[in-house]
């Protein structure tokens, strides 16, 4: 089939960037959609033109590297499935298909669809973990922990910080990341020790990424690639409430 | 040279305790003194970098992707392997151990695997203690499932998201230690080569894949836990950035490599649909023990899958293999599948595919318990191929996936290079010739958890460290070779693109140094390769600049030591004369096509010894002894 | 502090923006309640004003003051946040599409600042009388029905007591008896409020900005509701679907209540005799 593609291109962080419209004519149906771009690439560089950068690595969904917004919705019209994963028997012959990088301030761009997003990795270093060094943990059966519970805790644990969330919120709101990984932790009674502090650090280094608010959109898990439910955002913020009025340190 | 495998003596069983009595310690005040290097962050290298760490080493740790989660442990889908003996089975240390060895046909060192099969359970312990959301039952105790060949339920999982689960929990631990400052993250960073000095690795080049900055580093130790080297096959099952640039860099510095032709090619992936594929999906194996393999017991039958007669069906794993059926070793249940494919009875557009069968399943359990188990792959499946295997059987061939191979280590997991430490798949040590379902996670956990630290120690205690900086001689001479090699690969300016080269090397590789290997095969890709490699040089093409980030130039780098690599593996798999595990030799089987030991010329480890491009390198041995697993003809019948 | 440290917090500031909207939904509800005793009529209607305005006493002010607060809160926690949510995403999109956010979710500080219009014309219209003055000075002369009664054992002649009744022949009153003296209207004077509504209502202007301000409060509300349990962190599988229907239910319902006055009385069916 042939496809118009209309991509961002932007040399590197300071560069204003453009929009770029491309031509593509045998794309199979069969084809990923970075197959396809990797496509165009390879027809790029044989005209000695840059290929478009875009992160991707596992190519199977699952360590969200994939990133773009594919005509406006963040690993475009498939539901619950990542960029790499999107066939093209999605689309039609004739399409239009524009391709943006994930915006949000706290996503700088780094080159055409390249973001930085490691602001994740700083919200989960300030707190996204359960802290016990290596050697010290007590038979694995000694806790048992409900299988609903368990469940629930893998639900948020699904997540793969691939940011979609923060692509598709209009406010740029992290609370869908954090509050998986809030709720993953809450849910285990491993994770109690920890709990209030924990809301509270991840929170406030949430806050000074630069993320939005959260305005109850629920567009976060409607284009999140592994379904993760808003539930834990009402979850979390109770969480939050509650850790706010009994937790004594300020964060 | 002889290579000295330091295994202590005494009994299997207390060699490790006795090791780690004998090892030197450093003194909890002074091991801030010491630098380690970790190069890559899957579960080898997360979770030795956050254990160092919070033994209070000094810790860099290096990743060429966005983010240390991002690595490639994260896409095993089935499970990890303990001795916990949970569900009550008959399962112990010592069977976990026999039975890794036994998969491994006989070509691991028995100290290592028992070492592994020791601290497998700590990995247990250590993960849930992490939070890692084991499936459990009711009773709120950890679940288990039989996986991969295993007679005995000892697989813990995590829905089909084992890996990426682990993978978080040692990316946790790693968060923690870094936002306590002790360890430094570097990201999107790419190791292009290792310093040594006097003898002993002190450091580490890299390029800023951003800036295109070429940086070094000094450390008093360097552990590489970069992976495996599968994508040499262009297609296979790892992600895109997998690649051997940083083992066969240490590999030409001196380190040797160990049984790089043992690549193990996985039974269950999704087919290949045409040239643009740019990797295969891995379906996870535990859909062998509900799924049924067949194919069409005539050639070229073209009838829909459900339109084939019951007695026109070749359940050929089930009839060849009586008590293990689909279950069968991965070795062997790929090369099954090359088989009958060959014959002309496979499946699907292409003709490389058999078929997968829920069918029976579906009725024998109902379809909500298949959803249950299998519902995510199943999902998967249909996204890529648009059917769905609930009502057709899906359609699997194998594909290259994991390598046993890597380089070689001793029992302290320190390479021939002093101070040298390589972890995980990156190192070639537990698993022989071929690794068994669900074992990959837990070697990676293992050395980096429960080995690494205490051996680490040991090489710290056991020597003096002058102080270094990167202003060093040796720094600046490795940086102006990376510099110049970044520029070359710039100004070639031919005709064909990375991909492409990498594409035909792929072709090559898979073609004669695959799931079957012969002789003049593997003589005409020594042929091939160098050949191809020579073109690579003149008449490759890479746009853009060397101070930005880069993606065809980042290929281009990659590509360029997998084109050297290859002729090491191509050496290997012609020199070992022999069948055994993942490796078969079409010389060497039985009449029914089993693969064929030669115990008496091959139970040795060949570890190669770089001696130029293009040279044949020199093949060193270590030989393995069996003292506690009689050497046997491995049967699945 | 505390009343201006909780905007530096997104989640505390929702949390405020979820307390401060209930607090003006149950005032709504309360409203729309009131507003519904003008179909019984004047008589109903006007007491009804009357007794908000006369014989609570301060309670009316301590809820025009809770009111006022937390609509100020309401009105400033939004702007903040709308504020820092255009400073999280710097730049748009070229083309933007939305999966599951509906309009109603993303206009809400629009219309918010709507309503926030509308409720100041409808203030100065009906409560301060600023902007009809002629519709809002009307008297309505009622009369109610009272007992004579006359101090048990005096001559002092008859007091009219809305207190006897003409069941009891002596009743306590203010610690004296009193004996009862047949019936008494009495005639007072109050603020017309129906008479006012009628006449504001009629005027096509009035009932159009009033319609829309009310759909534009059934839209805000439609997403509010549900919001509010979300941000206070109530939502579970089991019952949020119900809270969500729900919520959409309710401010379907306040819309219409609301909107019924104005297009009844403008098509002549309620106040016909004012």
């Amino acid at each position: 089939m042939k496809l118009t593609l209309y991509i961002w291109r932007q040399k590197n962080a300071a560069d204003k960037g453009h929009m770029e419209k491309y031509q593509l004519n045998d794309v199979m149906e069969d084809m990923s959609f970075l197959e396809m771009l990797d496509v165009l690439n390879e027809d790029l560089i044989l005209k000695g033109k840059e290929p478009v950068a875009f992160d991707h690595d596992c190519r199977e969904g699952i360590c969200g590297a994939c990133s773009l917004t594919i005509n406006g919705v963040p690993h475009g019209p498939e539901k619950a499935t990542t960029t790499c994963q999107l066939h093209m028997r999605k689309f039609k012959d004739g399409d239009s298909i524009y391709i943006e990088p994930f915006r949000a301030k706290a996503f700088p761009v780094i080159k055409d669809l390249v973001v930085d997003r490691s602001a994740f990795d700083r919200i989960m270093q300030a707190g996204g973990f359960i802290g016990v060094s290596t050697g010290n943990a007590p038979d694995a059966h000694s806790v048992p922990v409900s299988k609903k519970n368990a469940d629930l805790a893998m639900d948020a644990a699904a997540c793969i910080g691939c940011g979609a969330c923060v692509a598709a919120c209009p406010n740029a709101a992290a609370m869908l990341f954090v509050a998986a990984k809030v709720s993953q932790f809450a849910l285990l009674p491993q994770g109690q020790p920890e709990r209030k502090k924990r809301v509270l650090s991840m929170v406030s280094q949430m806050q000074k990424e630069g993320f939005g608010a959260c305005t109850n959109f629920y567009e976060c898990e409607a284009v999140c690639p592994k379904q993760v439910s808003v539930r834990f955002i009402a979850k979390m913020n109770r969480d939050y409430l509650c850790s706010r009025v009994t937790e004594a340190v300020e964060v | 040279m002889t290579l000295d495998s330091k295994i202590p003596s005494g009994p299997i069983q207390d060699k490790w305790d006795k090791h780690k009595f004998e090892m030197k310690l450093i003194n909890p005040a002074n091991k801030r003194k010491y630098k380690v290097i970790v190069v890559g962050t899957g579960l080898a290298g997360a979770s030795a970098a956050a254990s160092l760490a919070e033994l209070g080493y000094v810790v860099e740790a290096f990743t060429y992707n966005d983010s240390p989660r991002r690595a490639h442990s994260i896409a095993a889908q089935g499970g990890i392997n303990a001795a916990k003996n949970y569900p009550n089975d008959g399962d112990s240390i010592w069977r976990l151990f026999y039975d890794t060895v036994k998969g491994g046909d006989f070509r691991s060192r028995e100290a290592n695997v028992y070492r592994l099969a020791q601290v497998s359970n700590n990995i247990i312990d250590q993960c849930v203690a992490q939070g890692v959301p084991f499936a459990r039952e009711y009773g709120g105790l950890l679940d288990n499932r039989s996986f991969g060949g295993a007679q005995v339920s000892r697989t813990f999982y995590a829905r089909g998201q084992t890996g990426q689960q682990l993978l978080l929990g040692a990316y946790s631990a790693l968060s923690r230690a870094i936002g306590k400052k002790q360890v430094t993250m570097h990201i999107r960073k790419e190791l292009k080569d290792l310093v040594i000095i006097d003898g002993r690795v002190r450091g580490i080049v890299t390029r800023d894949l951003v800036s295109g900055k070429i940086e070094s580093y000094w450390a008093d130790a360097v552990i590489l836990a970069t992976g495996g080297y599968g994508n040499v096959f262009f297609l296979s099952t790892n992600a895109q950035a997998c690649n051997v640039t940083a083992t066969y860099r240490a590999y030409k510095k001196g380190a040797f490599f160990a049984n790089p032709c043992y690549t193990q090619i996985h039974p269950t992936c999704i087919p290949v649909s045409g040239e643009h594929q740019s990797k295969l999906t891995l379906m996870s194996e535990s859909l062998r023990n509900d799924g049924r393999i067949w194919v069409p017991k005539n050639q070229g039958d073209k009838r829909k899958p459900n339109d084939i007669p019951e007695n026109e069906r070749d359940y050929y794993l089930e009839r060849k293999y009586p008590s293990f059926g689909n279950l069968s070793p991965r070795d062997i249940s790929s090369r099954s599948a090359k088989e009958v494919c060959d014959e002309g009875r496979g499946v699907g557009s292409t003709g490389y595919g058999v078929y997968l069968d829920f069918a029976d399943a579906i009725n024998r359990l109902g379809k909500h318990v298949i959803e249950e188990r299998y519902g995510n792959l199943f999902e998967m499946y249909e996204r890529i191929t648009g059917e769905d295997p609930y009502m057709t059987p899906m359609r699997i061939y194998p594909a290259s996936h994991y390598t046993m191979g890597g380089l070689w280590v001793d029992y302290n997991l320190m390479s021939t290079i002093p101070g040298l430490h390589v972890l995980g798949e990156a190192n070639f040590s537990d698993h022989g010739a071929n690794r068994l379902g669900a074992s990959a996670l837990m070697q990676g956990l293992a050395d980096g958890y429960f080995v690494i630290p205490y051996t680490i120690g040991n090489y710290f205690g056991s020597n003096k460290f002058d102080k270094i900086t990167i202003e060093h001689e040796e720094f600046k001479k490795a940086e102006a070779e990376v510099a110049e090699k970044t520029n070359t690969l710039l100004s070639i300016n031919g005709k064909k693109t990375p991909t492409m080269f990498h594409r035909e090397l792929g072709k090559i590789m898979w073609e004669y140094c695959g799931m079957a290997r012969n002789e003049a095969g593997l003589k005409k890709a020594l042929e091939l390769v160098p050949a191809l490699r020579e073109e690579f040089w003149q008449n490759l093409t890479v746009t853009g600049e060397g101070n930005d980030l880069n993606v065809s130039l980042e290929k281009a780098g990659r590509v360029a030591d997998f084109l050297e690599f290859a002729e090491v593996m191509l050496w290997d798999a012609l020199e070992r004369n022999e069948s055994c595990g993942a490796h078969f030799r079409e010389e060497h089987q039985y009449p029914d096509g089993e693969a064929k030991r030669d115990d008496e010329h091959f139970t040795h480890v060949a570890a190669w010894e770089f001696q130029g491009v293009g040279k044949k390198p020199i093949r060193n041995i270590e030989p393995l002894e069996f003292e506690n697993v009689k050497l046997a003809v491995r049967s699945y019948k | 502090m505390i009343l201006i440290n909780y905007l530096k917090s997104t989640i505390l500031s929702k949390f405020v923006m979820a307390v401060t909207g209930i607090i003006l939904v149950l005032f709504i509800i309360g409203h729309c309640i009131g507003n519904m005793q003008l179909f019984i009529g004047r008589e109903s209607f006007n007491s009804y004003a009357y007794f908000l305005q006369e014989r609570i006493g301060e309670l009316l002010w301590i809820m025009r003051i809770g009111l006022i607060l937390s609509l100020i809160f309401h009105v400033v926690t939004s702007i903040r946040l709308k504020f820092l949510n255009l400073g999280a995403k710097p730049k748009k999109y070229e083309v933007k599409n939305y999966v599951k956010a509906k309009l109603t979710s993303r206009t809400m500080i629009w219309t918010g600042i709507m309503i926030f219009a509308f409720v100041t014309y409808h203030i100065l219209q009906f409560t301060t009388g600023t902007i009809y003055p002629g519709d809002y000075n009307r008297t309505d002369y009622y009369t109610t029905n009272a007992m004579s009664v006359k101090k048990l054992g005096s001559d002092e002649c008859c007091t009219k007591s809305r207190e006897a009744t003409a069941k009891d022949a002596i009743i306590n009153y203010r610690g004296n008896q009193y004996e009862t003296a047949g019936n008494h209207p009495i005639i007072s004077e109050r603020h017309d409020a129906y008479g006012m509504v009628i006449h504001g209502f009629r005027r096509p202007i009035v009932a159009i900005l009033y319609i829309i301000g009310m759909i534009l409060l059934g839209f805000h509300l439609n997403h509010a509701i549900q919001s509010a349990f979300q941000t206070l962190g109530y939502n579970n599988p089991k019952y949020f679907n119900k809270i969500v229907v729900g919520s959409t239910v309710l401010s379907t319902l306040i819309v219409l209540c609301f909107i019924s006055l104005p297009i009844t009385i403008i098509f002549g069916l309620v106040g016909g005799g004012v």
